[in-house]
């Protein structure tokens, strides 16, 4: 069989002529019979009927399949597309916008919270939890763990993995560094079933303290370190300053479990054991593999009755709290609980956000297509006539309008690559609740989201094409030969082009109303922290292993803060055991002299460890009493308390002077001073009631400079090094990326609300300004006659102006009761958002009436400038 | 759509008909299309008047099957012509529908004129 494609201009041509030879015989044969020439030609041609189609019937005889039809829609397609370049480039950039960013989006949802383990099965594996009431969801109890492990009936393996966790480590002789370390149960790949690249992984006979100290690394750290030199089996290093044996590598794509934990190198629990139990006080992750048949909830009954045989049953009964606490269960299979309760409702809002932008984008193009569809309309009559079926006409333009989704998803698909590259940058400088690490998370495009994105290009091709296209093919071939170019518009057309403005407008007030309400949220966040986040430099230390005594390190510590304070820029220096939003606190049972605490209420406080700069270097005030002096450390025991504490147990009394124990320790402590709330471990979270105690415990140094922090750094580590020899420095960083790295779902939702939101107004300004432009092109005649009759340029303008005007004004009507509408749906499902403010909602709208009038202006003016002689001859 | 202005064009042929009356049509020598229309008609005594608009998809089908085949000549009035031939495919194709042509006719008749039977088919 002959590719028709390939043969086509032949056999065109060949057609061409044999019909040519079949009109000269036919001429012939009736000049022969009498006829003059020019009645013969006549006749025949009428005999001949309509050329065009019978090519058209004729050539689908040797169409060999539908793919061909396609392929010659698509090459006229091209050829309209490149006709009016303009729009073309509009359309498909407006596309690209709108489907770009929910390829993004989405691909950012598929990472987080769809993709799969890379493990056996890992429908199987379920997270144990628990929750106590009104707090997130945590990781169960690992007391519980071997209770748990050896008892149940339900899971046919059950596993712990610490968080990843920085630790020191040298190969050889060379410099030592941090790489991030999971510690884990015996059966950790076991139950995973995941194989070894070389070499063998961690079995349960290594968790033992017995065993040979080994260690299993990932393919990547084997890459980056060892060039992927096999000898790397066997190889000893040193871990923490005890040595290990590397015996295997793990697969590429294995980087340990829960996600997006990117372990380096993996070492069993008993490790961990032997270095003082470091790692599993940072938190541990339980993981079970269901039985076959086992149902979630089964396996959720029997567990949850196994982990409270581990608590004390009387306390069980009796604590307030603890007589709260459920246990459960969570399918594993794809991210990690936690992280998705925490970006899960964002990335949703953002989702609903970016859907509303296709959603614009579509109306845009969609209102173009049907302008441009008006101008077309002499071209579709025309087919019509010449005999082209109407099925015909409607696959044409439907072709048309997904060449255009095509064109659109392909710029928009690159434009999701980077930018779903840059949003995820912004996750990674985020932090988890509780977890004072960067989170790394490799975004890659997977089949799910290339599905996505074509359903989604499909999707808006018929969407914005379909009424165009049933327009078009309606089109009755006379009344519209007759009418077109004169300006005669059907009241559908021109109730249809509006309608589709007011929704963009009605779109784009809630777009940008959300932005605002989004935005409002994380100034909030900012200017709620209690402390002034700008400027200040954070370093921490690490201690460990340097030799120091603790009595030792702390005199050395009040002697470093001299130093810092003698930089020049640094205006004041302090000292805390804990800094402010890093995602860990100092809680305690605090009993408060004379006050007598209800039932079920929660004694435990936030305690923080202060030299004197504190309040001075953070600029929190102190509302009463005094400061610490360094005569208060050792001294007599004092604290200050935060303005909530006071308020909660002294109301509008004096606390100066009153009392408290800290639960296990008899003997009080005076307060003697109260400062101003700050937040403690969350910028979202209440203020919690604090105590700062005067003590010199931690390794926490905060510098309040003149400039920018980022310059006195280098100063900063010759003090460290000077005064604290064999000190390393764990950590340089800046409290405004701290503050950052916790509000990165606050973040990522105001700055992509704010993105879509402008996008989406441009959007329905170009979508308003060509509904106007065509309006003015196809109202000339009567601007002009309306000019003829005494109406002044002004009128002219006034009278676009007003068209404008009356389409934001219908938009607005139906927007703002829907953004309202929104905000109350927002609010329920994300806590604490500023829904009391009408300002967002204001300010959407009035952005909206600017917007428009910036987009009516060239319209009126082009309105303005219609001569009316010109008009009317046209005429 | 088309104006009609020849009227017995519009007696629709049955399914394949044309197809039957082309293939008989080409049984003794080559012919061009303009031929095969004219053969037809003047055959028919004007009754089947084919539009171009069903010879030509027609010609090119059997075409496509392998029943016809097609050559470029010069015709007897210096014409450059495509003209089509019976292939052997073709000619088995054509006996086969001319027997079944028959038996259908057979049947028709005799269901339409069941008063006066046998004799009077002619």
């Amino acid at each position: 069989m002959r590719w028709p494609w390939f043969s086509r201009e032949p056999r065109e041509q060949e057609f061409d002529e044999e019909i040519q030879a079949h009109f000269a015989m036919a001429v012939r044969d009736r000049i022969e019979r009498g006829e003059s020439p020019e009645a013969a030609e006549q006749a025949a041609r009428r005999e001949f009927g309509n050329r065009t189609r019978i090519h058209e019937i004729t050539r689908e005889v040797w169409r060999w399949n539908w793919l061909d039809r396609i392929w010659q829609d698509v090459r006229y397609g091209l050829r309209m597309m490149r006709r009016a370049p303009a729009f073309t480039a509009v359309a498909v950039l407006s596309l690209a916008l709108g489907i770009g960013a929910n390829t993004a989006i989405f691909s950012l949802i598929n990472t987080l919270m769809l993709r799969l383990l890379p493990v056996r099965e890992p429908e199987q594996l379920v997270e144990l939890l628990h929750q106590f009431p009104n707090e997130p969801r945590l990781n169960a109890d690992f007391d519980a763990y071997l209770h748990l492990r050896d008892n149940n009936q339900v899971l046919s393996g059950l596993i712990a993995a610490s968080r990843p966790h920085s630790s020191q480590v040298s190969v050889e002789d060379s410099e030592t560094e941090s790489i991030d370390a999971q510690y884990i149960s015996g059966s950790y790949f076991e139950v995973l079933g995941v194989q070894p690249a070389i070499g063998r992984l961690i079995g349960p006979a290594d968790d033992s303290e017995t065993a040979d100290p080994v260690a299993v690394v990932s393919w990547s750290y084997w890459q980056s370190r060892f060039n992927l030199d096999p000898a790397i089996v066997g190889t000893q290093i040193r871990f923490r300053d005890s040595p290990v044996t590397i015996v295997g590598v793990t697969q590429p794509e294995f980087f340990g479990i829960p996600p997006p934990a990117l372990a380096q190198i993996w070492v069993p629990l008993s490790t961990d054991v032997l270095i003082g139990g470091a790692a599993t006080s940072h938190g541990m992750a339980m993981i079970g593999r269901l039985k076959p048949g086992v149902s979630l909830d089964q396996a959720k009954a029997e567990l949850s009755t196994l982990y409270f045989q581990t608590f004390d049953q009387a306390k069980l009964k009796t604590d307030y709290y603890l007589s709260r606490l459920k246990f459960d269960l969570e399918p594993a299979r794809a991210s990690p609980t936690l992280l998705r309760d925490r970006f899960a409702r964002p990335l949703l809002f953002v989702m609903a956000v970016v859907g509303l932008l296709l959603l614009i984008a579509c109306t845009n193009v969609a209102s173009m297509l049907l302008a441009r569809g008006a101008a077309r309309e002499r071209e579709m009559a025309l087919r019509v006539a010449l005999g082209a079926g109407k099925i015909r006409l409607l696959r044409q333009m439907l072709t048309e309008s997904l060449l255009l989704s095509t064109a659109g998803t392909l710029i928009g698909a690159g434009l999701a690559y980077f930018g779903a590259g840059a949003l995820v940058r912004i996750i990674a400088s985020g932090r988890m609740i509780g977890l004072p690490r960067a989170l790394e998370i490799p975004v890659e495009p997977d089949s799910r989201v290339l599905l996505f994105t074509t359903g989604v290009a499909l999707l808006t091709g018929v969407l914005f094409g379909l009424v165009p296209a049933l327009r078009a093919m309606s089109a009755a071939p006379a009344s519209s030969l007759r009418a077109a170019g004169k300006g005669v518009e059907t009241r559908f057309g021109r109730l249809f082009g509006n309608s589709l403005v007011v929704s963009q407008v009605a779109l784009s007030v809630l777009l940008l109303s959300a932005a605002g309400l989004f935005l409002h949220h994380l100034s909030n966040l900012r200017d709620g922290l209690g402390f002034e986040q700008n400027n200040l430099l954070l370093l921490r230390l690490d201690p460990e292993g340097s030799g120091y005594e603790a009595e030792e390190l702390s005199n050395a510590s009040r002697q470093l803060l001299d130093r810092l304070e003698t930089i020049p820029g640094v205006r004041s220096a302090a000292f805390s055991g804990m800094t402010p939003i890093s995602g860990a606190g100092w809680s305690q049972h605090v009993n408060v002299e004379g006050y007598q605490d209800k039932p079920g209420e929660r004694r435990y406080l936030s305690l923080n460890a202060v030299s004197p700069g504190y309040f001075e270097t953070y600029g929190t005030p102190l509302l009463a009493g005094r400061n610490f002096t360094f005569q208060d450390y050792g001294g007599p025991r004092v604290a200050v308390i935060n303005q909530t504490m006071a308020r909660f147990y002294f109301g509008d009394g004096n606390p100066i002077g009153k009392r408290f124990t800290i639960e296990g320790d008899e003997e009080p402590y005076d307060i003697v001073g109260v400062a101003g709330d700050a937040k403690y471990i969350d910028p979202q979270e209440p203020t919690l009631k604090t105590i700062y105690l005067p003590r010199l415990r931690g390794s926490n140094f905060t510098l309040r400079t003149d400039a920018a922090p980022a310059a006195i750094v280098g100063e900063v580590r010759r003090a460290v090094s000077d005064v604290l020899k064999g000190v390393k420095i764990d950590r340089v960083t800046t409290m405004a990326d701290q503050v950052d790295a916790a509000m990165v779902p606050e973040r990522l939702t105001a700055l992509l609300s704010v993105v879509f939101g402008a996008l989406g107004s441009l959007l329905a300004a170009i979508g308003l300004y060509g509904l106007l432009a065509y309006t003015v092109a196809r109202r000339s005649n009567e601007i002009g006659i309306r000019m003829a009759l005494g109406a002044t340029r002004g009128d002219a303008t006034r009278m676009i102006l007003w068209d404008a005007l009356r389409m934001v004004a219908a938009g607005l009507v139906l927007g703002i009761p829907i953004a309202l509408w929104s905000k109350r749906f927002a609010a329920s499902v994300m806590e604490d958002l500023p829904i009391g403010n009408p300002a967002p909602i204001a300010l959407g709208a009035t952005a909206m009436v600017v917007v428009a009038l910036l987009a009516a202006y060239l319209p009126a003016r082009r309105a303005a400038s219609v001569d009316p002689i010109v008009a009317l001859r046209h005429e | 759509m088309a104006r009609n202005e020849h009227p017995r064009n519009r007696v629709d042929l049955l399914q394949g008909t044309l197809d039957m009356l082309v293939l008989q049509t080409l049984r003794w020598k080559p012919q061009h299309g303009y031929g095969i229309g004219q053969a037809i008609r003047a055959g028919s005594d004007d009754f089947f008047q084919i539009e171009t608009g069903s010879l030509y998809p027609a010609l090119h089908r059997l075409e496509k099957r392998g029943w016809i085949e097609s050559q470029w000549r010069t015709s007897e009035h210096n014409q450059r012509a495509k003209y089509y031939q019976l292939t052997a495919e073709g000619q088995k194709q054509l006996t086969h529908e001319h027997s079944r042509w028959n038996e259908m006719s057979a049947a028709i008749s005799r269901l339409m004129n069941p008063a006066n039977n046998e004799g009077q088919t002619s």
